[in-house]
Protein backbone atom coordinates (compact mmCIF):
# COMPACT_ATOMS: atom_id res chain seq x y z
CA UNK A 1 0.00 0.00 0.00
CA UNK A 2 1.24 3.50 -0.86
CA UNK A 3 1.95 5.91 2.28
CA UNK A 4 4.25 8.72 1.97
CA UNK A 5 7.47 8.42 2.77
CA UNK A 6 7.72 11.19 5.08
CA UNK A 7 5.59 9.62 7.50
CA UNK A 8 8.28 6.91 8.43
CA UNK A 9 10.39 7.13 11.72
CA UNK A 10 13.74 5.67 10.96
CA UNK A 11 16.55 5.81 12.89
CA UNK A 12 14.44 8.05 14.95
CA UNK A 13 14.64 7.32 18.77
CA UNK A 14 11.43 7.72 20.72
CA UNK A 15 10.88 7.78 24.73
CA UNK A 16 7.51 6.79 25.56
CA UNK A 17 6.85 7.97 28.97
CA UNK A 18 3.38 6.41 30.61
CA UNK A 19 1.93 6.66 33.82
CA UNK A 20 -1.13 4.33 35.47
CA UNK A 21 -1.45 0.76 35.43
CA UNK A 22 -2.61 -1.47 32.47
CA UNK A 23 -6.11 -1.06 34.27
CA UNK A 24 -5.78 2.26 34.65
CA UNK A 25 -4.36 3.90 31.38
CA UNK A 26 -4.06 1.78 28.65
CA UNK A 27 -2.80 3.96 25.94
CA UNK A 28 1.35 3.43 26.39
CA UNK A 29 1.57 0.01 24.89
CA UNK A 30 -0.41 1.05 22.01
CA UNK A 31 2.00 4.55 21.28
CA UNK A 32 4.68 2.41 21.61
CA UNK A 33 3.45 0.05 18.90
CA UNK A 34 3.05 3.12 16.77
CA UNK A 35 6.20 4.40 16.83
CA UNK A 36 7.61 1.42 16.41
CA UNK A 37 5.72 0.56 13.55
CA UNK A 38 6.68 3.21 11.71
CA UNK A 39 10.26 2.86 12.37
CA UNK A 40 11.45 4.24 15.40
CA UNK A 41 13.50 2.59 18.37
CA UNK A 42 11.41 2.81 21.70
CA UNK A 43 12.42 3.47 25.11
CA UNK A 44 9.75 3.19 27.71
CA UNK A 45 9.55 4.91 30.59
CA UNK A 46 6.80 3.50 33.08
CA UNK A 47 5.58 3.99 36.42
CA UNK A 48 4.18 -0.01 36.56
CA UNK A 49 6.12 -3.22 35.27
CA UNK A 50 2.82 -4.19 33.40
CA UNK A 51 2.40 -1.23 31.35
CA UNK A 52 6.86 -1.41 30.58
CA UNK A 53 6.29 -5.03 29.73
CA UNK A 54 3.69 -4.56 27.99
CA UNK A 55 4.86 -1.85 25.75
CA UNK A 56 7.70 -3.70 24.56
CA UNK A 57 6.78 -6.53 23.82
CA UNK A 58 3.85 -4.92 21.50
CA UNK A 59 6.50 -2.59 19.80
CA UNK A 60 8.78 -5.61 19.86
CA UNK A 61 5.95 -7.67 18.24
CA UNK A 62 6.05 -5.28 15.70
CA UNK A 63 9.42 -5.62 14.39
CA UNK A 64 10.88 -2.66 16.28
CA UNK A 65 13.53 -2.82 19.06
CA UNK A 66 12.03 -1.66 22.19
CA UNK A 67 13.72 -1.67 25.38
CA UNK A 68 11.87 -0.11 29.02
CA UNK A 69 12.49 1.00 32.63
CA UNK A 70 10.62 1.88 35.34
CA UNK A 71 10.68 5.56 37.23
CA UNK A 72 8.76 7.66 38.95
CA UNK A 73 7.97 10.78 36.15
CA UNK A 74 7.82 12.88 39.21
CA UNK A 75 11.44 12.90 40.56
CA UNK A 76 13.75 14.75 39.16
CA UNK A 77 16.46 12.27 40.00
CA UNK A 78 14.51 9.50 38.00
CA UNK A 79 13.92 11.56 34.77
CA UNK A 80 17.57 12.37 34.44
CA UNK A 81 18.18 8.87 34.51
CA UNK A 82 15.95 7.81 32.24
CA UNK A 83 17.65 10.20 29.71
CA UNK A 84 20.62 8.92 30.46
CA UNK A 85 19.60 5.44 30.21
CA UNK A 86 18.05 6.22 26.83
CA UNK A 87 21.00 7.94 25.22
CA UNK A 88 23.78 5.22 26.77
CA UNK A 89 21.65 2.60 24.66
CA UNK A 90 20.47 4.61 21.72
CA UNK A 91 22.63 7.98 21.60
CA UNK A 92 19.58 10.32 20.77
CA UNK A 93 16.60 11.51 21.45
CA UNK A 94 14.35 12.59 18.67
CA UNK A 95 10.88 12.23 19.87
CA UNK A 96 9.50 12.11 23.31
CA UNK A 97 5.75 10.90 24.42
CA UNK A 98 4.06 11.76 27.35
CA UNK A 99 1.31 10.12 28.33
CA UNK A 100 1.10 10.82 32.30
CA UNK A 101 -2.29 11.31 33.41
CA UNK A 102 -3.90 9.70 36.07
CA UNK A 103 -7.71 10.18 36.09
CA UNK A 104 -9.16 11.37 39.32
CA UNK A 105 -13.49 12.05 40.02
CA UNK A 106 -13.98 13.29 43.59
CA UNK A 107 -16.39 16.14 44.51
CA UNK A 108 -14.13 19.33 44.52
CA UNK A 109 -15.36 20.22 48.22
CA UNK A 110 -14.17 16.87 49.63
CA UNK A 111 -11.13 16.95 47.40
CA UNK A 112 -7.97 16.59 49.79
CA UNK A 113 -4.51 18.41 49.15
CA UNK A 114 -2.97 15.55 49.43
CA UNK A 115 -5.12 13.95 46.48
CA UNK A 116 -4.88 17.77 44.67
CA UNK A 117 -1.33 17.39 44.89
CA UNK A 118 -0.55 13.92 43.95
CA UNK A 119 -2.78 14.41 40.60
CA UNK A 120 -0.84 17.73 40.07
CA UNK A 121 2.38 15.78 40.02
CA UNK A 122 1.65 13.02 37.96
CA UNK A 123 0.25 15.11 35.54
CA UNK A 124 1.77 18.16 35.71
CA UNK A 125 5.09 18.16 37.17
CA UNK A 126 6.18 14.68 35.18
CA UNK A 127 5.34 16.57 32.06
CA UNK A 128 7.66 19.74 33.01
CA UNK A 129 10.05 17.05 33.80
CA UNK A 130 10.28 15.28 31.07
CA UNK A 131 10.40 17.98 29.00
CA UNK A 132 12.83 20.19 30.36
CA UNK A 133 14.77 16.84 30.34
CA UNK A 134 14.15 16.20 26.69
CA UNK A 135 14.41 19.86 25.58
CA UNK A 136 17.79 20.30 26.84
CA UNK A 137 18.94 17.30 24.78
CA UNK A 138 16.68 17.95 21.36
CA UNK A 139 18.33 21.83 21.93
CA UNK A 140 21.50 20.08 21.62
CA UNK A 141 20.76 17.85 18.88
CA UNK A 142 19.08 20.58 16.96
CA UNK A 143 15.59 18.77 16.24
CA UNK A 144 13.22 17.24 18.51
CA UNK A 145 9.67 16.13 18.66
CA UNK A 146 7.04 16.27 21.89
CA UNK A 147 3.85 14.92 21.97
CA UNK A 148 1.55 15.32 25.25
CA UNK A 149 -1.27 13.22 25.39
CA UNK A 150 -4.15 15.11 27.14
CA UNK A 151 -7.95 14.72 27.47
CA UNK A 152 -10.71 16.77 25.85
CA UNK A 153 -10.79 18.14 29.87
CA UNK A 154 -7.90 20.06 28.83
CA UNK A 155 -10.82 22.65 27.23
CA UNK A 156 -13.80 21.68 29.11
CA UNK A 157 -15.32 20.59 32.43
CA UNK A 158 -16.47 18.05 33.74
CA UNK A 159 -18.50 17.20 37.26
CA UNK A 160 -16.04 15.79 39.92
CA UNK A 161 -13.09 16.68 37.73
CA UNK A 162 -12.20 20.42 38.60
CA UNK A 163 -8.41 18.89 40.02
CA UNK A 164 -8.08 16.62 36.85
CA UNK A 165 -8.91 19.46 34.36
CA UNK A 166 -6.78 22.04 35.74
CA UNK A 167 -3.53 19.61 35.60
CA UNK A 168 -4.90 18.73 31.89
CA UNK A 169 -5.49 22.89 30.62
CA UNK A 170 -1.76 22.96 32.50
CA UNK A 171 -0.25 20.55 29.93
CA UNK A 172 -2.17 22.42 27.14
CA UNK A 173 -0.64 25.54 27.71
CA UNK A 174 3.02 24.13 28.59
CA UNK A 175 2.56 22.34 25.15
CA UNK A 176 2.08 25.99 23.56
CA UNK A 177 3.95 28.08 25.21
CA UNK A 178 6.99 25.59 24.86
CA UNK A 179 5.94 25.99 21.16
CA UNK A 180 7.26 29.13 21.30
CA UNK A 181 10.12 29.12 23.01
CA UNK A 182 11.79 25.92 20.88
CA UNK A 183 10.52 26.65 18.06
CA UNK A 184 13.64 28.04 16.94
CA UNK A 185 15.45 25.19 17.86
CA UNK A 186 13.75 22.61 15.65
CA UNK A 187 11.53 21.03 18.43
CA UNK A 188 7.87 20.72 17.91
CA UNK A 189 5.57 20.56 20.72
CA UNK A 190 1.69 19.74 20.10
CA UNK A 191 -0.34 17.28 21.68
CA UNK A 192 -3.29 14.61 21.08
CA UNK A 193 -6.77 15.47 23.02
CA UNK A 194 -8.80 12.03 24.24
CA UNK A 195 -12.14 11.85 24.60
CA UNK A 196 -14.12 8.44 26.27
CA UNK A 197 -12.16 5.62 25.09
CA UNK A 198 -11.64 2.08 26.31
CA UNK A 199 -9.51 -0.86 25.46
CA UNK A 200 -12.26 -3.83 24.98
CA UNK A 201 -13.46 -4.80 21.99
CA UNK A 202 -17.37 -4.49 22.67
CA UNK A 203 -19.53 -5.25 19.75
CA UNK A 204 -21.10 -1.82 18.75
CA UNK A 205 -24.80 -3.10 19.36
CA UNK A 206 -23.89 -3.20 23.33
CA UNK A 207 -21.38 -0.30 23.43
CA UNK A 208 -24.56 1.97 22.11
CA UNK A 209 -26.74 0.93 24.68
CA UNK A 210 -24.72 3.43 26.78
CA UNK A 211 -25.76 7.12 27.24
CA UNK A 212 -22.47 7.97 27.09
CA UNK A 213 -21.57 6.83 23.61
CA UNK A 214 -25.39 8.02 22.55
CA UNK A 215 -23.82 11.27 23.09
CA UNK A 216 -20.69 10.91 21.15
CA UNK A 217 -21.41 11.81 17.25
CA UNK A 218 -19.36 8.91 15.89
CA UNK A 219 -21.58 6.90 18.37
CA UNK A 220 -18.40 4.54 19.77
CA UNK A 221 -15.63 5.10 22.23
CA UNK A 222 -12.56 5.76 20.85
CA UNK A 223 -9.30 2.75 20.92
CA UNK A 224 -6.21 3.32 21.78
CA UNK A 225 -5.37 2.25 18.11
CA UNK A 226 -7.40 5.38 17.22
CA UNK A 227 -4.64 7.52 18.01
CA UNK A 228 -1.56 5.55 16.41
CA UNK A 229 -1.04 7.40 13.12
CA UNK A 230 -1.88 10.95 14.67
CA UNK A 231 0.78 10.08 16.84
CA UNK A 232 2.84 9.06 14.05
CA UNK A 233 2.48 12.35 12.18
CA UNK A 234 3.09 14.44 15.02
CA UNK A 235 6.35 12.54 15.46
CA UNK A 236 7.75 13.01 12.39
CA UNK A 237 9.28 15.14 9.71
CA UNK A 238 6.09 15.66 8.19
CA UNK A 239 5.04 17.86 10.80
CA UNK A 240 6.90 20.71 10.64
CA UNK A 241 4.88 23.71 10.29
CA UNK A 242 1.98 22.24 12.81
CA UNK A 243 3.39 23.21 16.69
CA UNK A 244 1.56 24.18 20.03
CA UNK A 245 -1.63 22.63 19.04
CA UNK A 246 -3.97 20.19 20.25
CA UNK A 247 -5.64 17.69 18.10
CA UNK A 248 -8.49 15.92 19.91
CA UNK A 249 -9.28 12.35 18.53
CA UNK A 250 -12.36 12.44 20.18
CA UNK A 251 -15.37 10.66 17.99
CA UNK A 252 -16.78 14.59 17.62
CA UNK A 253 -17.22 15.60 21.44
CA UNK A 254 -15.79 18.90 20.90
CA UNK A 255 -17.98 19.67 18.05
CA UNK A 256 -20.99 19.14 20.92
CA UNK A 257 -22.97 22.41 22.65
CA UNK B 1 -1.68 1.15 11.86
CA UNK B 2 0.32 2.54 9.02
CA UNK B 3 -1.50 0.69 6.66
CA UNK B 4 -4.18 3.16 7.26
CA UNK B 5 -2.45 5.58 6.39
CA UNK B 6 -2.77 4.90 2.91
CA UNK B 7 -4.96 5.84 0.40
CA UNK B 8 -4.81 3.25 -1.86
CA UNK B 9 -7.67 3.28 -4.24
CA UNK B 10 -9.75 6.18 -2.64
CA UNK B 11 -11.43 8.90 -4.55
CA UNK B 12 -11.32 12.76 -3.60
CA UNK B 13 -12.52 15.85 -4.82
CA UNK B 14 -10.27 18.83 -4.09
CA UNK B 15 -11.80 21.82 -5.14
CA UNK B 16 -9.30 24.81 -6.31
CA UNK B 17 -7.08 22.01 -6.76
CA UNK B 18 -4.80 23.49 -9.11
CA UNK B 19 -2.79 26.16 -7.62
CA UNK B 20 -1.11 26.55 -4.43
CA UNK B 21 -2.01 24.39 -1.19
CA UNK B 22 -5.02 22.45 -3.36
CA UNK B 23 -2.11 21.60 -5.53
CA UNK B 24 0.49 20.27 -3.19
CA UNK B 25 -2.63 18.85 -1.24
CA UNK B 26 -2.85 16.91 -5.14
CA UNK B 27 0.40 15.95 -5.53
CA UNK B 28 0.71 14.47 -1.81
CA UNK B 29 -2.85 12.55 -1.76
CA UNK B 30 -2.05 10.91 -5.79
CA UNK B 31 1.41 9.62 -3.85
CA UNK B 32 -0.61 8.12 -0.80
CA UNK B 33 -2.27 6.14 -3.79
CA UNK B 34 -5.61 8.19 -4.03
CA UNK B 35 -7.54 8.59 -7.48
CA UNK B 36 -8.13 12.84 -8.03
CA UNK B 37 -11.43 15.05 -9.06
CA UNK B 38 -10.21 18.52 -9.15
CA UNK B 39 -12.37 21.15 -9.57
CA UNK B 40 -11.53 24.72 -10.18
CA UNK B 41 -12.85 27.93 -12.82
CA UNK B 42 -9.71 27.79 -14.69
CA UNK B 43 -9.22 24.72 -17.30
CA UNK B 44 -5.55 25.26 -17.65
CA UNK B 45 -4.07 24.90 -14.23
CA UNK B 46 -6.22 21.78 -13.46
CA UNK B 47 -6.09 19.78 -16.49
CA UNK B 48 -1.73 20.46 -15.66
CA UNK B 49 -2.12 18.81 -12.32
CA UNK B 50 -4.24 16.30 -13.56
CA UNK B 51 -1.52 15.18 -15.54
CA UNK B 52 0.80 14.92 -12.72
CA UNK B 53 -1.47 12.84 -11.03
CA UNK B 54 -2.00 10.80 -13.53
CA UNK B 55 2.25 10.12 -14.21
CA UNK B 56 2.67 8.91 -10.84
CA UNK B 57 -0.12 5.76 -12.05
CA UNK B 58 -3.32 7.18 -10.43
CA UNK B 59 -6.58 8.10 -12.29
CA UNK B 60 -7.21 11.94 -12.49
CA UNK B 61 -10.13 14.57 -13.60
CA UNK B 62 -10.66 17.94 -14.16
CA UNK B 63 -13.96 19.51 -13.95
CA UNK B 64 -14.15 22.96 -14.40
CA UNK B 65 -16.44 24.45 -11.83
CA UNK B 66 -17.64 27.52 -10.47
CA UNK B 67 -18.03 26.22 -6.59
CA UNK B 68 -21.02 29.39 -5.82
CA UNK B 69 -23.20 27.83 -8.57
CA UNK B 70 -24.83 24.96 -7.13
CA UNK B 71 -25.63 23.49 -10.23
CA UNK B 72 -22.24 23.25 -11.55
CA UNK B 73 -21.45 21.71 -7.91
CA UNK B 74 -24.05 19.24 -8.33
CA UNK B 75 -22.53 18.30 -12.11
CA UNK B 76 -18.86 17.95 -10.07
CA UNK B 77 -20.22 15.14 -8.28
CA UNK B 78 -22.34 13.38 -10.73
CA UNK B 79 -18.99 13.93 -13.00
CA UNK B 80 -17.03 12.62 -10.55
CA UNK B 81 -19.02 9.24 -9.51
CA UNK B 82 -19.51 8.83 -13.13
CA UNK B 83 -15.89 8.92 -13.89
CA UNK B 84 -14.03 7.70 -11.19
CA UNK B 85 -16.61 5.74 -9.78
CA UNK B 86 -17.49 6.66 -6.06
CA UNK B 87 -16.26 9.79 -3.97
CA UNK B 88 -14.52 9.12 -0.36
CA UNK B 89 -13.20 12.22 0.31
CA UNK B 90 -14.60 16.09 -0.25
CA UNK B 91 -11.81 18.73 0.10
CA UNK B 92 -13.04 22.33 -0.05
CA UNK B 93 -10.59 23.85 -0.40
CA UNK B 94 -11.32 26.66 -3.01
CA UNK B 95 -11.11 30.32 -1.80
CA UNK B 96 -11.60 33.07 -3.33
CA UNK B 97 -7.84 34.05 -1.99
CA UNK B 98 -6.57 36.97 -4.81
CA UNK B 99 -10.09 39.63 -4.45
CA UNK B 100 -9.82 40.27 -0.40
CA UNK B 101 -8.32 43.67 0.14
CA UNK B 102 -8.96 44.36 3.27
CA UNK B 103 -11.08 47.91 3.15
CA UNK B 104 -13.00 49.91 6.05
CA UNK B 105 -16.23 47.88 6.56
CA UNK B 106 -18.28 51.05 5.40
CA UNK B 107 -16.34 50.38 2.06
CA UNK B 108 -17.59 46.87 1.53
CA UNK B 109 -20.12 46.67 -1.37
CA UNK B 110 -22.81 44.28 -0.94
CA UNK B 111 -21.33 43.16 -4.43
CA UNK B 112 -18.06 42.34 -2.57
CA UNK B 113 -19.69 40.67 0.22
CA UNK B 114 -21.50 38.03 -1.27
CA UNK B 115 -19.34 37.42 -3.84
CA UNK B 116 -16.70 36.53 -1.20
CA UNK B 117 -19.31 34.75 1.11
CA UNK B 118 -20.44 32.89 -2.15
CA UNK B 119 -17.58 31.14 -2.72
CA UNK B 120 -15.21 30.64 0.23
CA UNK B 121 -18.91 29.85 2.56
CA UNK B 122 -21.58 28.79 0.39
CA UNK B 123 -19.43 27.03 -2.18
CA UNK B 124 -18.11 25.34 0.73
CA UNK B 125 -22.06 24.52 1.54
CA UNK B 126 -22.79 23.21 -1.76
CA UNK B 127 -20.10 21.05 -2.38
CA UNK B 128 -20.36 19.54 1.20
CA UNK B 129 -24.78 19.29 0.83
CA UNK B 130 -23.61 17.56 -2.58
CA UNK B 131 -21.97 14.80 -1.20
CA UNK B 132 -23.61 14.14 1.90
CA UNK B 133 -26.65 11.95 0.88
CA UNK B 134 -24.73 9.89 -1.15
CA UNK B 135 -21.91 9.69 1.91
CA UNK B 136 -24.65 8.87 4.32
CA UNK B 137 -26.36 6.27 2.11
CA UNK B 138 -23.00 4.24 1.95
CA UNK B 139 -22.00 4.93 5.58
CA UNK B 140 -18.86 6.35 5.17
CA UNK B 141 -17.37 9.43 3.72
CA UNK B 142 -15.04 12.38 4.83
CA UNK B 143 -15.53 15.89 4.31
CA UNK B 144 -12.27 18.17 4.90
CA UNK B 145 -12.67 22.04 5.30
CA UNK B 146 -9.46 24.39 4.31
CA UNK B 147 -10.30 27.77 6.59
CA UNK B 148 -7.82 29.84 7.65
CA UNK B 149 -6.05 31.08 10.98
CA UNK B 150 -7.65 34.32 9.61
CA UNK B 151 -11.19 32.52 10.80
CA UNK B 152 -10.24 32.16 14.58
CA UNK B 153 -8.77 35.56 15.34
CA UNK B 154 -9.78 39.10 14.04
CA UNK B 155 -7.70 40.74 11.49
CA UNK B 156 -8.14 44.32 10.74
CA UNK B 157 -10.26 45.23 7.85
CA UNK B 158 -10.65 42.03 6.52
CA UNK B 159 -14.30 40.99 7.18
CA UNK B 160 -15.41 39.04 4.06
CA UNK B 161 -12.48 36.47 4.37
CA UNK B 162 -12.69 36.32 8.15
CA UNK B 163 -16.56 35.69 8.59
CA UNK B 164 -16.72 32.73 5.63
CA UNK B 165 -13.78 30.84 7.07
CA UNK B 166 -15.28 31.07 10.61
CA UNK B 167 -18.37 30.27 9.08
CA UNK B 168 -16.15 27.00 7.43
CA UNK B 169 -15.14 26.16 11.21
CA UNK B 170 -19.14 26.12 12.19
CA UNK B 171 -19.65 24.13 9.10
CA UNK B 172 -17.22 21.17 9.99
CA UNK B 173 -18.85 21.04 13.47
CA UNK B 174 -22.45 21.17 12.64
CA UNK B 175 -21.78 18.38 10.04
CA UNK B 176 -19.27 16.46 12.49
CA UNK B 177 -22.86 16.64 15.21
CA UNK B 178 -25.28 15.66 12.31
CA UNK B 179 -23.59 13.01 9.98
CA UNK B 180 -21.15 11.51 12.51
CA UNK B 181 -23.42 8.85 13.45
CA UNK B 182 -24.33 7.60 10.17
CA UNK B 183 -19.89 7.25 8.94
CA UNK B 184 -19.35 10.40 7.81
CA UNK B 185 -17.04 13.06 9.43
CA UNK B 186 -16.18 16.01 8.92
CA UNK B 187 -12.73 17.94 10.05
CA UNK B 188 -10.66 21.25 9.29
CA UNK B 189 -7.62 21.96 8.41
CA UNK B 190 -6.47 25.58 9.20
CA UNK B 191 -3.40 27.08 7.21
CA UNK B 192 -1.18 30.04 8.78
CA UNK B 193 0.56 32.29 6.47
CA UNK B 194 1.68 30.22 3.62
CA UNK B 195 3.14 32.31 0.33
CA UNK B 196 0.98 31.09 -2.69
CA UNK B 197 -0.26 33.36 -5.47
CA UNK B 198 -3.77 33.79 -3.29
CA UNK B 199 -1.94 35.62 -1.27
CA UNK B 200 -0.57 38.22 -2.56
CA UNK B 201 -3.34 40.58 -2.36
CA UNK B 202 -3.18 40.21 1.60
CA UNK B 203 0.27 41.35 1.57
CA UNK B 204 -0.85 44.18 4.06
CA UNK B 205 -1.82 41.80 6.58
CA UNK B 206 0.55 39.46 6.49
CA UNK B 207 4.50 38.96 7.72
CA UNK B 208 6.81 38.94 4.72
CA UNK B 209 9.30 36.87 6.30
CA UNK B 210 9.50 34.30 8.75
CA UNK B 211 10.64 36.39 11.64
CA UNK B 212 6.92 37.10 12.74
CA UNK B 213 6.49 33.56 12.77
CA UNK B 214 7.49 31.08 15.94
CA UNK B 215 9.36 28.96 14.65
CA UNK B 216 10.90 31.22 12.47
CA UNK B 217 9.88 30.24 8.93
CA UNK B 218 6.79 30.75 6.76
CA UNK B 219 4.66 28.21 5.87
CA UNK B 220 5.22 25.87 2.23
CA UNK B 221 2.23 24.55 0.22
CA UNK B 222 3.96 21.06 0.87
CA UNK B 223 3.65 21.54 4.67
CA UNK B 224 -0.39 20.77 3.98
CA UNK B 225 0.20 17.45 2.21
CA UNK B 226 0.75 15.34 4.98
CA UNK B 227 -2.17 16.48 6.90
CA UNK B 228 -4.79 15.96 3.68
CA UNK B 229 -3.43 12.53 3.52
CA UNK B 230 -3.96 11.78 7.49
CA UNK B 231 -7.88 13.22 7.21
CA UNK B 232 -8.40 11.54 4.21
CA UNK B 233 -7.09 8.25 5.14
CA UNK B 234 -8.57 5.44 7.60
CA UNK B 235 -6.02 7.00 10.24
CA UNK B 236 -8.45 10.01 11.24
CA UNK B 237 -11.89 7.97 11.58
CA UNK B 238 -12.59 8.68 15.04
CA UNK B 239 -11.74 12.21 14.52
CA UNK B 240 -14.73 14.25 13.93
CA UNK B 241 -15.78 17.89 13.90
CA UNK B 242 -11.94 19.34 14.86
CA UNK B 243 -9.20 21.42 13.57
CA UNK B 244 -5.58 20.96 12.50
CA UNK B 245 -4.40 23.86 13.17
CA UNK B 246 -1.34 24.47 10.78
CA UNK B 247 0.92 27.65 11.38
CA UNK B 248 4.62 27.41 12.65
CA UNK B 249 3.04 28.11 16.24
CA UNK B 250 1.11 31.34 15.60
CA UNK B 251 -2.19 30.86 16.61
CA UNK B 252 -0.17 29.22 19.96
CA UNK B 253 1.01 32.14 21.10
CA UNK B 254 -0.25 35.64 19.73
CA UNK B 255 -0.25 37.32 23.32
CA UNK B 256 2.68 39.40 22.38
CA UNK B 257 4.96 40.08 19.58
CA UNK B 258 6.90 37.02 18.33
CA UNK B 259 10.19 36.94 20.00
CA UNK B 260 9.18 38.60 23.16
CA UNK B 261 10.59 36.79 26.23
CA UNK B 262 9.96 38.57 29.44
CA UNK B 263 12.27 37.34 32.61
CA UNK B 264 10.29 37.78 36.09
CA UNK B 265 11.79 36.39 38.66
CA UNK B 266 9.33 34.95 41.68
CA UNK B 267 9.53 37.57 44.57
N1 LIG C 1 -1.97 30.45 1.45
C1 LIG C 1 -2.31 30.75 2.69
O1 LIG C 1 -1.54 31.34 3.43
C2 LIG C 1 -3.62 30.32 3.22
C3 LIG C 1 -3.84 30.46 4.59
C4 LIG C 1 -5.05 30.07 5.11
C5 LIG C 1 -6.01 29.54 4.29
N2 LIG C 1 -5.80 29.43 2.96
C6 LIG C 1 -6.86 28.86 2.14
O2 LIG C 1 -6.36 27.82 1.35
C7 LIG C 1 -7.12 27.72 0.16
C8 LIG C 1 -6.21 27.72 -1.04
O3 LIG C 1 -5.55 28.97 -1.12
P1 LIG C 1 -4.15 29.22 -1.84
O4 LIG C 1 -3.32 29.99 -0.91
O5 LIG C 1 -3.66 27.95 -2.38
O6 LIG C 1 -4.56 30.26 -3.00
P2 LIG C 1 -4.89 30.02 -4.54
O7 LIG C 1 -3.70 29.46 -5.22
O8 LIG C 1 -5.44 31.30 -5.02
O9 LIG C 1 -6.01 28.92 -4.54
C9 LIG C 1 -7.36 29.20 -4.59
C10 LIG C 1 -7.98 28.22 -5.56
O10 LIG C 1 -9.39 28.30 -5.49
C11 LIG C 1 -9.91 28.28 -6.81
N3 LIG C 1 -11.16 29.03 -6.82
C12 LIG C 1 -11.35 30.34 -6.54
N4 LIG C 1 -12.64 30.68 -6.69
C13 LIG C 1 -13.28 29.55 -7.10
C14 LIG C 1 -14.61 29.26 -7.45
N5 LIG C 1 -15.57 30.19 -7.39
N6 LIG C 1 -14.91 28.01 -7.84
C15 LIG C 1 -13.96 27.05 -7.89
N7 LIG C 1 -12.69 27.28 -7.57
C16 LIG C 1 -12.34 28.51 -7.19
C17 LIG C 1 -8.85 28.94 -7.66
O11 LIG C 1 -8.87 28.45 -8.99
P3 LIG C 1 -9.67 29.27 -10.15
O12 LIG C 1 -9.25 30.70 -10.00
O13 LIG C 1 -9.20 28.64 -11.42
O14 LIG C 1 -11.10 29.03 -9.91
C18 LIG C 1 -7.56 28.50 -6.97
O15 LIG C 1 -7.06 27.31 -7.52
C19 LIG C 1 -8.10 28.88 0.17
O16 LIG C 1 -9.35 28.44 0.66
C20 LIG C 1 -7.46 29.82 1.16
O17 LIG C 1 -8.41 30.66 1.75
C21 LIG C 1 -4.61 29.80 2.42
Amino acid sequence: MPILEEYRLTDRVAIVAGDGTLDSNVFTPYLAEALAEAGARVFVAARSADVMDESVRRANAIGGEAHGILCDHTNEQDVEMVFTEALNRFGRVDILVNNLRTEFGKSFDQVTVDEYETVMGRNVRSVFLMCRAAGTRMMAQGRGRIVNIISGLAERGLWNSAAYCASQGAVLQLTKALALEWGRHNIRVNAIGTGWFSSEELPLEEAQKELLVRFIPLRRKGHPRDIAPALVYLTSDSCDYTTGQPIYIDGGLMAHP
Amino acid sequence: MLDKLSLDGKVVIVTGGGTGLGKAMVQALARAGANVAIAARRRGPIEEVVAEVESLGRKGLAIPTDVSDSRQVEHMVALTLDELGKIDVLINNAGRTAENNPAPIWEVTDEEWRAGIDTNLSGAFYCARAVSKYMVDRGSGKIINVASGFGLRGVRDLYIYTCSKGGMLQLTRTLAMSLGRYGVTANTIVPGFIPTRGTDSFRRSLPGSGDVIPIGRLGQPEDIGPIAVFLASNASDYMNGEMIIMDGGGLAGGYAPTGHAPEIPIV
